[in-house]
């Protein structure tokens, strides 16, 4: 349990700074004692709504947002056994993509376009998951090919959405589509789910090691290997769902922060997990304080700011670990 | 005709609306999605979050009460010194919130829902326009003047749009009809069919737009459906205030009438894309350079 | 003390048609060996003994209770399974690789404890690969890797070792080790089945034999009596000169 609890300690405390900076900082400066009068629930209303319903619902959203496509991105990774897996290889994204366009081409309200998102990423789901099986089940070499090319077909009909959509209805879509924080409604559903999975990473973690080195072995070793790949699969979806369907669809973060931390941290899954969660949110705070207030009152897409954070961080660990 | 009656119908609902306030100096207006839309005293502070609203507050003659408005709002000159909040797609709502607006003017499907769902749970009123006909311009200006309270300089304006436009409406009311096409964009090749507001300032103008009958209120035509219409005469803005380019583009087919009577016209695009008062300035253009096409037409006996 | 039964069993090998039925016993402390040409099907007879693979017909005991009843945790702790090829997705440790050997043992909040990391180390150095300990997996040899293979189920300490080719990659001296530390678990009262495609070997360290053939045929039982110059001729269908060395036949393929 020592073993777990230095790195994961390092990775609150920069975690916490980071949603720190994220609540002090904004296209409004506050003097940091308005700040805290605001968190307290004291001091002036404007400085209680920017600080209490505008930022800080924000933050924790991103937080959680860039934890939960770490962890999908890290769980995707065992999955597949495969280390350029990410949280979108398997066509969830696409088809939470097609659900949220196809509600904003039809003029629905917000609500509807996220729960549309949602059902978009539980179709496409469920329509990997049965091409994919074949004789015998599936093999992860299979499911990752069905995957792609699901993919490919939803990429293609986004694609044919956007050239047939009303041109007024083209730039909602286009934000969607890059992700955008701004869109986050309450933040806690998506952290109470990246809060039980980190939880249930503990348990399950080991399981997840001897996996990672193959069905066969694992399965010598006692683990009911289709159980824990069907549940690797459905909470990997559950995760990228919750995620795209609270900010749509932000690239990059589900697929560097898990390796950043294995060229760290080692393999245990048991560490690797709970360290995504935590990496994974702090860099997501990180991109979307920088794209809130780089050229404000411009607002950036967070999806370019985590690629220009992410590349040369992860560059740099790669180069170190020569 | 029809356009004094309706006038006339809504000053009765304006004077109807302020007898039926309270004593206080509440003012109500219905928005363009049917919502009606209530504030305790006129408006002080407005943030506009498209540059069309920009333009119709400071028709409606508030334009010293706007403390917010979005990028590329530049007409009139004076907007483009108040503070911006972002683009009209992605607001920065701190910096909105900041300017503590009591009026928050959105654009119906311009501005993301979710950023104003969420100002309005702020408790911002959200009053959403989106003028899709010359009545809808003139009836904006108005709804706006009574937020705000600067009912004698709106009224005003919207009559002298409407008054305009009317006139324009009945001299070429017998006009002989002209086939047009206009041209949004370039690449892809953009025009609009005839439901849109400047499909109706072609009609108006007496001209018969060649892509009318699409279904789509901005349809995208192959550049093959252009030369298979051969419109009598091209009218186009263009990138900026006073770029020929896409005109230029169509003097390579010298077969098209337009061409070989020169019936290719620049319109200046911020005259006539936006549904605001300048919208008369670009409709008499375009009545005026269709009436040179007709003249045109006479010349060369056809 | 454990014993596996094959009854009646009939491996699935896609493509060809049903063998001979197999009825082999394992008993505590016999050490048998599984022969055959390449393609006679010993890694999928194999896996299906070790109930990673379901069999076209019959079906495998472990301690007279059906394998496909008994849940696979339960399994790992008696059979204990080395295989002949490695996949490595992800990086690891040397250690790390051999404590896997104790999952089956530890609840799902139990963390490895002293004892798992004393009897990894014990693994390690038992198979030579102890100063290894921190290496990463994929920087090793294939006889290191071999060795580290063979640590890991010694770390699972059970009571039926089933090794697919076990002395792949290794020199002979650590051949030798290998075997004898086989035959030691034998004799501690362990079950031991190894496919092996040297025939040499076989006929030194095994008391049993099971012969498979290419078209499905079998035949089994005490090594003396399988290791008959016209059987294994005819197994391999290839002449050889028969010699004695040490007190066990030496078989050597004839020009």
């Amino acid at each position: 349990m020592t073993a777990l609890i230095r790195p994961l300690g390092a990775l609150a405390l920069s975690a916490l700074a980071a949603l720190v900076l994220s609540v002090a900082l904004g296209s409004v400066t506050l003097p940091p004692d308005e700040i805290l009068a605001a968190l307290g629930g004291q001091g002036e209303a404007l400085s209680r709504t920017l600080i209490l319903e505008l930022r800080l619902p924000r933050s924790l959203a991103a937080f959680a947002v860039g934890g939960l496509l770490a962890v999908a991105g890290a769980l995707m990774q065992v999955l597949l056994r495969n280390p350029l897996a990410d949280p979108y290889v398997l066509g969830l994204s696409g088809g939470a993509s097609v659900g949220a366009l196809m509600a904003m081409l039809a003029g629905l309200g917000s609500v509807l376009v996220s729960g549309s998102a949602f059902v978009g990423a539980l179709v496409s789901t469920l329509l990997v998951f049965g091409l994919a099986h074949g004789r015998g089940g599936w093999t992860p070499a299979r499911l990752l090919l069905t995957g792609v090319v699901v993919a490919a077909g939803w990429g293609a009909v986004i694609t044919l959405m956007l050239a047939v959509s009303p041109a007024d209805r083209l730039p909602g879509m286009l934000y969607w589509l890059m992700g955008d924080l701004s869109y986050a409604g309450t933040p806690w559903p998506p952290l109470v789910l990246l809060a039980i999975v980190c939880l249930l990473a503990v348990p399950l973690g080991r399981s997840l090691n001897v996996l990672a080195r193959g069905a066969m072995q694992a399965a010598a070793l006692g683990v009911s290997v289709r159980r824990l790949e069907w549940g690797l699969y459905l909470a990997a979806s559950a995760l990228t769902a919750m995620a795209v369907t609270t900010a749509g669809s932000i690239g990059f973060v589900g697929l560097v922060v898990p390796h950043m931390l294995r060229l760290l941290l080692g393999n245990d899954q048991r560490l690797i997990l709970p360290a995504c969660a935590l990496a994974g949110g702090t860099l997501l705070l990180l991109a979307d304080t920088l794209a809130r207030i780089m050229i404000a009152p411009e607002q950036l897409p967070v999806g370019v700011i985590t690629a220009l954070l992410g590349v040369p961080t992860f560059l740099y660990l790669l180069y170190r670990s020569q | 005709m029809t356009i004094r009656i309706s006038r006339l119908l809504l000053t009765g609902l304006v004077l109807l609306l302020s007898v039926a306030a309270p004593a206080s100096a509440e003012v109500c207006a219905v928005d363009d999605t049917d919502r009606e839309v209530c504030l305790a005293a006129p408006a002080q502070r407005i943030a506009a979050l498209s540059p069309g609203a920009t333009e119709l507050v400071y028709a409606a003659g508030a334009g010293e009460k706007v403390v917010a408005v979005v990028a590329y709002s530049d007409y009139p000159p004076e907007a483009r010194e108040v503070a911006s909040v972002g683009s009209h797609t992605r607001l920065d709502l701190e910096r909105l919130v900041t300017l503590r607006p009591d009026l928050v003017i959105g654009w119906v499907t311009g501005n993301p829902p979710e950023q104003l769902e969420r100002l309005e749970a702020l408790g911002l009123p959200v009053f959403y326009i989106e003028p899709r006909s010359f009545e809808g311009v003139s009836g904006a200006i108005e709804r706006l003047a009574i937020l705000a309270d600067t009912e004698a300089e709106g009224d005003r304006v919207a009559g002298e749009f409407r008054d305009g436009m009317a006139a324009l409406a009945a001299r070429y009311a017998e006009a002989a009809p002209v086939r047009v096409f206009y041209q949004v964009w370039d690449e892809p090749l953009m025009t609009i069919n005839d439901d849109h507001l400047i499909g109706q300032v072609l009609r108006l103008c007496g001209g018969v737009n060649v892509f009318g009958a699409l279904p789509r209120l901005v349809p995208r035509p192959g550049e093959e459906a252009v030369l298979a219409a051969d419109p009598e005469a091209i009218l186009a803005g263009g990138m900026g205030e006073e770029n020929r380019d896409w005109l230029d583009h169509w003097a390579q087919y010298p077969q098209l009438t337009a061409v070989a009577r020169d019936n290719l016209f620049f319109v200046p695009p911020s005259l006539i894309q936006r549904p605001t008062p300048r919208l008369l300035e670009g409709s008499r253009l375009f009545c005026e350079k269709l009436e040179r096409a007709r003249e045109r037409r006479g010349a060369l006996g056809s | 003390m454990r014993r596996l039964e094959a009854r009646e069993l009939v491996i699935d090998v896609p493509g060809r048609p049903a063998g001979r039925a197999l009825g082999v016993c394992v008993e505590p402390g016999q050490m048998w060996g599984v022969l055959g040409p390449n393609g006679a099907g010993k890694t999928t007879l194999l896996h299906t003994l070790a109930g990673l693979r379901a069999p076209r017909r019959g079906e495998v005991r472990l301690d007279g209770r059906p394998l496909a009843a008994l849940k696979r945790r339960q399994v790992a702790r008696q059979l204990g399974l080395i295989f002949q090829e490695r996949h490595d997705g992800f990086p690891a440790t040397v250690r790390e690789t051999a404590l896997i050997g104790r999952h089956p043992y530890l609840s799902p909040w139990q963390m490895e404890g002293a004892e798992e990391l004393r009897l990894a180390e014990a693994a390690l150095e038992r198979l030579d690969v102890a100063h290894l300990a921190e290496r990463l997996v994929s920087t090793l040899s294939g006889g290191e890797r071999q060795r580290l293979a063979i640590a890991t189920v010694l770390t699972q300490a059970p009571a039926i070792w089933l090794a697919d080719e076990p002395t792949n990659h290794l020199d002979l001296h650590h051949q030798a080790g290998v075997m004898a530390l086989l035959a030691e678990q034998a004799a501690e009262g362990c079950a031991v089945l190894m496919c092996l495609h040297d025939l040499n070997l076989a006929a030194r360290w095994c008391d049993h034999l099971l012969l498979l053939y290419p078209d499905g045929e079998a035949c089994w039982g005490p090594a003396e009596a399988m290791l008959v110059p016209e059987v294994v001729e005819r197994l391999y269908g290839q002449r050889l000169a028969t010699a004695w060395v040490d007190g066990a036949p030496v078989f050597v393929p004839v020009r």
